[in-house]
């Protein structure tokens, strides 16, 4: 009987714990869902891309080089080399929240450009979702080393490189779209369309 | 025992009466011409509890022309059930073909292995066979549905409202049907007076939502969307993933090297 009992148990869970997350995700992917409705269409894309923070890397990492901290330490101002270090470790979190919004829009852009394709490959699909987690997770580490110890601003070298050099292919591609579309209402406007195929 | 039967006939008539508004909503604002196969499950419907009337009215409930009639109709509309919720699908996300090719072989692939692992989980008992095969099928729309609406999230698709309330009307009352064919195959019976009365309820809700969902005529949906050349996306997507691997292998020295010390 308590071998029925405890079989019975595992098969609720088996059925009622799936549900449960299935519930939850669809309650998570419908979160904000009215909201990007009602949300006009983002219309300055092109101009966000050339205003990226990845160009102020230089004046980052020379914000947090140590020397400035050792040389106040150095001449007895330990509380001003503390406060310059907090203040600069605000600015460098900033810097951040700023590499991960470029890296944002960029996967925006990437997954328009997927959304808009005729045909989609699979597996660079789940890459581009796979990267994009491990960026995340990866910019979550910084900012906690930042906010919690010495600052890392090595790592963060590595972070501005990459996401540069994404725009100018994806402008282009954005650029072809909307000339494609222009192309498409103005054949549209004709009576029968010129007879062209526009998917 | 009495009041759960008066209950539950309320409940049905209620389900009948709303299912009849549902269906005449549809011919006056013509929207079944832009959802066939919801108007086909809905009609289905209708005719099930016209002739669930007629049946226990001439044998009886307990009649066994009436517990044929019963499981014989639920196979039908299951069937008509998996189209509907297909054809909402296809609402939701095929004006964008690419993705669509690829959420809807993926999720069509978990459906079909949530299905079988359901089935094979589940008591294998003669009695709860139909059961059995209705919750598997309920937890695989459910799945599908669950899935569509994370990849529509993914690439953040603004949606129909009235598709959107389709879906959701059929995936609660998928998540519902996998929970009491659960309760009714470990606890039959205790569950069994219980088992059609809350179905009854749940189906009505999802009833609600529908007839909230078709309230208004919906226009045809406008031409397919303007697509890019396939060139863009093949050189496209390489480059932008080269660059994202670049960037997370630049991030991974995060996790091997230390800090320099002040």
């Amino acid at each position: 009987m308590e071998r029925g009992g405890a079989e019975t148990l595992t098969l609720l869970f088996i059925f009622v714990i799936p549900v449960v997350i299935l519930l939850l995700l669809l309650g998570w992917a419908l979160y904000g869902s009215r909201r990007r409705a009602e949300k006009p269409p983002d219309s300055v894309v092109l101009e966000d891309l050339s205003r990226r923070h990845v160009l102020f890397l230089p004046q980052i990492r020379q914000a947090l080089a140590p020397q400035d901290f050792s040389f106040l330490a150095s001449r007895g101002s330990k509380k001003l080399a503390r406060r310059v270090r907090n203040e600069r470790r605000r600015i460098a979190l900033a810097y951040v929240a700023g590499i991960q919004a470029d890296f944002r829009k960029l996967l925006k852009l990437a997954r328009l450009v997927a959304l808009l394709s005729p045909e989609v490959v699979a597996v660079r699909e789940f890459e581009q979702l796979r990267l994009s987690c491990e960026f995340s997770l990866r910019c979550q580490w910084i900012r906690s080393r930042l906010m919690l110890g010495p600052t890392p601003f090595s790592q963060l070298n590595g972070l501005s490189s990459m996401v540069s050099g994404l725009s100018i292919r994806l402008e282009t591609a954005i650029t072809e779209l909307g000339e494609r579309a222009a192309l498409a209402s103005e054949l549209a406007s004709y009576p029968h369309g010129r007879g062209v195929n526009l998917s | 025992m009495i009041e759960i039967a008066q209950v539950q006939n309320l409940l049905w008539a209620a389900n009948a009466v709303v299912g009849a508004i549902l269906t005449a909503l549809l011919v006056l604002r013509k929207n079944y011409r832009l959802y066939l196969a919801f108007f086909s499950y809905v009609l289905l419907i209708d005719v099930q509890n016209i002739l669930f009337f007629m049946t226990y009215r001439r044998w009886g409930f307990n009649s066994l022309i009436a517990w044929r009639i019963a499981w014989l109709t639920l196979g039908v509309l299951i069937c008509a059930r998996a189209l509907a919720v297909a054809e909402v699908c296809r609402h939701l996300l095929a004006r964008y073909r690419g993705v669509w090719a690829l959420a809807w072989r993926l999720l069509s692939a978990c459906a079909v292995l949530v299905l079988i692992c359901s089935l094979i989980i589940g008591k294998h008992q003669w009695n709860l066979a139909v059961h059995s095969a209705s919750r598997g099928l309920d937890l695989a729309i459910a799945a599908f549905i669950a899935g569509l609406f994370l990849f529509i999230k993914f690439y953040d698709v603004k949606t129909d409202s009235t598709a959107r309330l389709l879906a959701v009307g059929f995936f609660l009352y998928s998540c519902f049907g996998v929970l009491n064919n659960t309760f009714l195959e470990h606890w039959l019976d205790r569950y069994s007076s219980l088992w059609n009365l809350l179905g009854l309820l749940a189906f009505l809700f999802s009833l609600f939502l529908w007839t909230r969902a078709l309230r208004l005529p919906r226009t045809v949906p406008t031409r397919e969307k303007v697509l890019l050349p396939e060139t863009v996306y093949s050189t496209m997507g390489s480059e932008i993933n080269l660059r994202l691997h670049l960037l997370n292998e630049s991030l991974n020295q995060l996790w091997n090297a230390g800090a320099p010390r002040p």
